[in-house]
């Protein structure tokens, strides 16, 4: 009996043993099982995600802070502050995404978007909150008659006038509330959500003292816009479309000082202007032509482009909603 | 003594199941620390202070304290932060290999530009761009030089033959085809067949749209993952048909939903591995009906049911097929109106 349960027991003991010799073995090789893989990918990406918001949490937590605290400028950089009317159409969020990556690389920003609508949508709203930029959220709707219809050309009617008045108006109001030198330092610049930009603009419109302009591209029908520089100063604009406006330049080609906008309460867009003459209503009231400011090596380089985006075309997509079978309105394009 | 005989038997029976038991446990526990550290790592990385950025005199970065918790694991608190560098390449993420054909038109540096500003925020990301030329143009290079990417700047001319419409004898060459194929070749050429460096490759054309959400996705490609695109197909949206199990079954298209992968070319992503393996994949070049160019590259790579949905199960949408319009030019006349040297 001894004898039997013996033998039984090294037996045990030989194959635990080999057991444990193959199971250390596998240890250094690559495991390839897809139940481990996976969550561990998932985790990474949701971790990513969570990245994303909490960086956007803590950007509006630190500016909802910072009236109370009496902080050294974190920086010398004086703040550009960024005001972009928008609407609703399709390519809307996919504009606003690139968009805010462009603007996630420029330092001390301040996005002020202004939507084209009469209360604020749950699709900018949670965009700008996973953006992680410094934002400010407005609205004001365009009354009817002075929108464009469906069939309307772009150039009929003025866009977005009301909408950076808007931004304007809430740039004087809180600025009011900022104390000091270092609230009134910084530059406004009129961005589209369509267009183009490159990072080194922001650069070279920080050191705006009253108005500095450069060039932009594929604009007014030609490769683009130009002011004429001689001598450091302007001395006329290369334009192909109408060069007897006071300042023939397009939205994206100049930037203001905060100064002056704050000096000048009543400077605004001019809805009522004729096409083309919507940028000289703001700017005559603020500066001459000779006060300009040129910038990108004296207007011989081009820092923005005005692009536009294509319309997608829907034509299935209306097909299939007269059969009540149209994607699913719940996911968010 | 009989006794001690049998403790000592049942200590050696013991004894090494309970090595076993630990180590196995300790195996599995290790390998998902070290995949969380290194998301901390990484994420402690992106706000680094910016001694890794050089030569901005102006603001610097400042990066506070990050912990790491049981469940949500970033805490992060930072007062500023800037680049305009790509992050700091992480050891342990994925290259993922952006594959992008371009031309020269008056938007091209605009595209470029846009798409380099968005690719900037994306770690271990290697930009592949092929030009449609006889040779590198110096308005490409200039810029891929200047915005601090990593990069592989490649060139293949489309023949005019190719570029014509349709017709019998030379039906056309959907475009970026050569470009594409170039792209892989390299890859192959590049990278030998037992590369054990993960990585993925993604089509990227340069006037999409792309949330950095996608770029995460796609970084867990095993094989082939897809996901949907907006705007292709005349739809707000084109998706994959994901069934009970999370398996592709089909494709939710209007136009050709019968293809054998009804997707648009910003909708998939493939892992390196596999286009290192299967070395004869390519886009077809010639008969290939419009619509099915993917499908010409997909279908010698995997079959449906190997396909992995991304974009939580195909319901969300990361990917915007935006096209630009072509600028109207006409005031440039004849000789053109406007200063020839300078680069737009």
């Amino acid at each position: 009996m001894k004898l039997k349960l013996k033998t039984v027991f090294v037996l045990y003991f030989m194959v635990s043993l080999m057991g444990l010799i193959y199971a250390l073995m596998q240890l250094g090789q690559h495991c390839d099982c897809a139940e481990h893989d996976l969550p561990k990918d998932r985790a990474i990406s949701r971790l990513q995600e969570e990245l994303y918001r909490l960086q956007g949490q803590i950007r509006q937590l630190e500016k909802a802070k910072q009236p109370e605290k009496k902080q050294p400028p974190k920086s010398s950089l004086s703040t550009i502050f960024v005001i972009t009317p928008t609407y609703a159409r399709l390519v809307q969020k996919a504009e606003l995404t690139r968009l805010s990556q462009t603007f996630l690389h420029v330092p001390q920003l301040h996005w002020i978007l202004v939507e084209d609508s009469p209360r604020k949508t749950p699709l900018v709203s949670n965009f700008l909150m996973k953006s992680g930029l410094t934002y400010t959220h407005l609205n004001v709707p365009t009354a009817k008659e002075r929108k464009l219809q469906e069939g309307d050309p772009s150039w009929l009617k003025p866009r977005g006038v009301e909408q950076r008045n808007e931004g304007l108006r809430w740039l004087r109001e809180d600025r009011k509330t900022e104390p000091g030198d270092n609230g009134q330092q910084g530059v406004v610049y009129f961005a589209d959500d369509d267009n183009t930009y490159s990072l080194q603009l922001f650069e070279e419109m920080r050191r705006t003292q009253r108005v500095s302009v450069w060039p932009v591209g594929l604009v007014g029908g030609m490769k683009f816009e130009s002011p004429v520089v001689e001598g450091g100063k302007v001395v006329r604009f290369h334009t192909g479309w109408r060069p007897s406006r006071p300042f023939p330049m397009d939205m994206a080609g100049f930037a203001v000082s905060l100064q002056l906008v704050l000096a000048n309460p009543d400077a605004c867009f001019d809805g009522e202007a004729p096409m083309g003459f919507l940028e000289s209503s703001l700017l005559k009231g603020l500066v001459t032509a000779d006060e300009l400011e040129p910038k990108a090596d004296n207007c011989t380089k081009v820092l923005v482009w005005h692009t536009r985006t294509e319309k997608p075309k829907m034509k299935r997509e209306e097909a299939l909603q007269v059969q009540g079978l149209g994607s699913d309105p719940a996911v968010e394009v | 003594m009989p006794k001690r005989r049998d403790v000592v038997a049942i200590v050696l029976i013991a004894l090494p199941w309970m090595l076993l038991i630990s180590v196995w446990h300790q195996s599995n526990i290790t390998s998902v620390l070290t995949a969380q550290k290194e998301v901390y790592i990484h994420v402690l990385n992106i706000y680094q202070n910016s001694d890794t950025i050089g030569g901005r005199s102006d603001s610097r970065a400042l990066k506070e304290s990050s912990s790491l918790q049981s469940r949500d694991i970033v805490h992060v608190v930072r007062t500023e932060y800037i680049y305009s560098r790509p992050p700091p390449w992480s050891q342990s993420l994925p290259t993922l290999h952006i594959i992008t054909p371009t031309y020269s038109r008056p938007v091209q540096k605009a595209e470029l530009t846009r798409l380099a500003n968005t690719l900037l925020h994306v770690s271990n990301l290697h930009w592949i761009v092929v030009e449609d030329s006889q040779r590198r143009t110096t308005l490409v290079s200039h810029f891929l030089q200047e915005k601090g990417l990593n990069y592989t700047h490649l060139n293949i001319l489309t023949p005019m033959t190719y570029k014509s419409r349709g017709d019998g004898r030379n039906p056309r060459v959907p475009r970026g085809t050569l470009q594409r194929n170039l792209a892989l070749r390299w890859l192959r050429e590049t990278f030998p067949l037992n590369y054990s460096q993960p990585g993925v490759v993604y089509f990227a054309d340069d006037d999409n749209t792309y949330s950095l959400q996608l770029f995460e996705e796609m970084r867990s490609t095993k094989k082939v993952s897809v996901w949907p695109v907006a705007f292709v197909g005349g739809l707000r949206y084109e998706s994959p048909k994901i069934n009970a199990l999370g398996k592709v079954y089909g494709w939710k298209t209007v136009f050709d939903p019968h293809r054998p992968f009804g997707i648009d070319m910003a909708g998939f992503a493939v892992n390196l591995g596999l286009i290192l393996s299967k070395p004869q994949a390519y886009f077809k070049l010639r008969g290939v009906k419009g619509g099915y160019q993917e499908s010409s590259l997909l279908r010698e790579l995997v079959t449906l049911s190997e396909l992995e949905p991304k974009a939580s199960n195909c319901t969300k949408v990361l990917v915007w097929h935006t096209r630009t319009e072509k600028p109207v030019l006409v005031n440039e006349g004849k000789k053109g109106f406007t200063d020839s040297n300078v680069e737009i």
